[in-house]
């Protein structure tokens, strides 16, 4: 009677063994996370590509951190680069009420941070008017202008640059190409608008009186 | 006949022949096994050779009668002219086709080629359909900022155009939930057909489509497989195999799929020309759609219409298996969560936060 148990003890040991050792094909991963993990760990990449999407954008390439990545080329679009086409003179002098110039910048009124915090020189640069320039007086191209954002919007830079903040302009095969901060946000009005929604459901609202 | 099964068949109350259910109990399209080595069959077989009653073969046999007739009377006849033939002879292709899940990449293109065809006779105009399939290391995923969404349902609109919703039912794919601050989810407060200026005070919105689950419930309870999940993770409908029961609507747990009650209308100058076959193709009345990612799109390296279309950056779409994709990133670096979780159903949908 003893070596039976002992014989049926092993057997369903055994049994339970192979049963929970059984590679089931239909579900080898019971979360799509695992299954991630599992079938990303040799990826080699895959033959689609954005490139094409991206050929007549006006893109210029960053590294920041360990990522690298494609955003718009900004001076040349803007309208009144270079600067110093205008300002030839310091500012002091540009501005004396004596001297009669045509008023220029009149329509730029900044709603970004507060009167203590933010001028228009903490961002642009007195002495060098082709440049901005950081909070320590270090030029800055306009063309990486994010790198002034990212001074004190430092979370947004961090999630920008993953992809969590801001807009992609490629597609999602890379290569990748996202906005600026200056693509989507106006740098003296950062934050967007209230409007009215794009669409309205005139079907819907009916079907529910 | 062949053993292996090619369409569903109730089975209710009898053992099931060679099942193959796992401890999770996830069974079917969970989506792990390895595609079955499909015979070779053509389309008469798979409408023909099942085991079917007198009632439904008669019905087919009507349908198909319908259509030879057509067919015959177009062919003989003197009158009728060559563009009439072909169109009987396509309707006839048509009729007789399998469903695109079982196709060969030949099939595929025959019918895709049929549709492109068919379009052109009908309304003389070219469109052009894609039956590109699936590419393999690509696992499509999404995520959602309801920190950054300010409810102005730009991805509403683009989507309505680029996939060919009916307008008069004015179908949308996608539904911004308009919920109140500090409330938490709740889906039976929200309101998702607001009109005023937003974002309004106190409000956050969070937008739903189509997940795109890993394990979806919808494919389970097809009773003909005609909506299945691809190998990119796309779960897609082939709307020609479809008989518009409507059991996968009842079974998705988030609103994600739409029916035409009505036959589809858009206007010629605005149907989307950049078609796919288990995309934004014109649908008939009585099938079921969805969202598909924008097969057309992603497929071909671009991101959906909704992505693209949003002011705020707050969707993001890539590979989840890119372990340099943004997606990814979203994924490990941000506190995320996803609808319903609890039921298993692993949506590759992801929501998160700034």
């Amino acid at each position: 009677m003893r070596a039976f148990i002992k014989i049926m003890t092993v057997l369903l040991l055994c049994s339970v063994f192979f049963i929970s050792c059984k590679k089931h094909k239909e579900s080898d991963y019971h979360s799509v996370i695992e299954k991630i993990e599992a079938e990303g760990k040799h990826y080699k990449g895959t033959s689609i590509s954005s490139e094409e999407y991206i050929a007549e954008k006006d893109l210029i390439e960053v590294t920041e951190g360990d990522k690298t990545f494609l955003i718009p080329e900004r001076k040349k679009h803007l309208t009144m680069y270079e600067c110093t086409e205008c300002h030839a003179k310091p500012l002091a002098e540009m501005r004396d009420p004596e001297v009669l110039l045509p008023r220029s910048h009149w329509d730029i009124e900044i709603v970004h941070g507060d009167a203590k915090t933010m001028n228009c020189l903490t961002c642009h640069s007195g002495a060098n008017m082709n440049n901005l320039h950081s909070l320590t007086g270090e030029a800055i191209s306009f063309n990486k202008s994010y790198q002034v954002c990212a001074q004190c919007h430092t979370s947004q830079f961090k999630d920008w640059k993953g992809g969590a903040h801001g807009k992609n302009i490629s597609g999602w095969a890379p290569p990748r190409a996202i906005n600026s901060c200056v693509n989507c946000h106006n740098p003296h009005q950062p934050k967007f608008n209230k409007r009215w929604p794009e669409v309205f459901n005139v079907h819907k609202e009916l079907q529910r009186k | 006949m062949n053993t292996e099964k090619k369409w569903f068949s109730l089975n209710l109350g009898r053992k099931k022949e060679s099942a193959s259910t796992c401890g999770c109990g996830k069974s079917g399209g969970c989506g792990s096994h390895e595609a079955a080595p499909t015979p070779e069959k053509d389309g008469f077989d798979q409408v023909f050779d099942v085991p079917m009653s007198r009632r439904s073969a008669f019905k087919k046999l009507t349908a198909s009668l319908m259509i030879g007739a057509g067919a015959v009377h177009s062919s003989c006849s003197v009158t009728a002219g060559d563009e009439t033939k072909e169109k009987a002879q396509i309707d006839w292709e048509e009729q007789f086709k399998g469903n695109y899940k079982l196709m060969n990449d030949e099939e595929k293109k025959a019918t895709v080629d049929r549709l492109v065809r068919s379009y052109e006779l009908r309304k003389g105009d070219k469109i052009n359909m894609s039956s590109k399939n699936a590419e393999p290391d690509v696992l499509f995923g999404y995520a959602f900022n309801i920190s950054k969404c300010q409810g102005y349902m730009n991805c509403v609109s683009a989507c309505v155009e680029e996939n060919n919703q009916d307008r008069n039912s004015e179908m949308q794919y996608i539904r911004i939930h308009e919920l109140k601050d500090g409330q938490g989810l709740k889906f039976d407060e929200a309101d998702d057909n607001y009109y005023h200026e937003v974002p309004a005070e106190g409000h956050f919105y969070l937008g739903t489509q189509c997940f795109h689950c890993d394990n979806p419930p919808c494919i389970e309870v097809c009773p003909v497989q005609a909506t299945w999940r691809e190998d990119d993770g796309l779960v897609v409908v082939d709307y020609d195999w479809c008989v518009g029961c409507r059991y996968c609507m009842a079974a998705c747990p988030y609103d994600g799929r739409r029916f035409n009650w009505s036959t589809p209308e858009v206007p010629e100058e605005e149907v989307n020309k950049n078609q796919h076959y288990l995309g934004n193709r014109l649908r008939k009345k009585g099938v079921m759609e969805k969202c598909t990612f924008c097969v057309q799109r992603s497929r071909a390296g671009k991101n959906p219409a909704c992505v693209d279309a949003c002011p705020t950056g707050a969707r993001v779409f890539g590979n989840l298996l890119d372990p340099n994709s943004t997606i990814r990133w979203v994924i490990e670096n941000k506190k995320v969560f996803r609808l319903k979780e609890d039921l298993g159903t692993e949506p590759k949908f992801w929501y998160y936060m700034d």
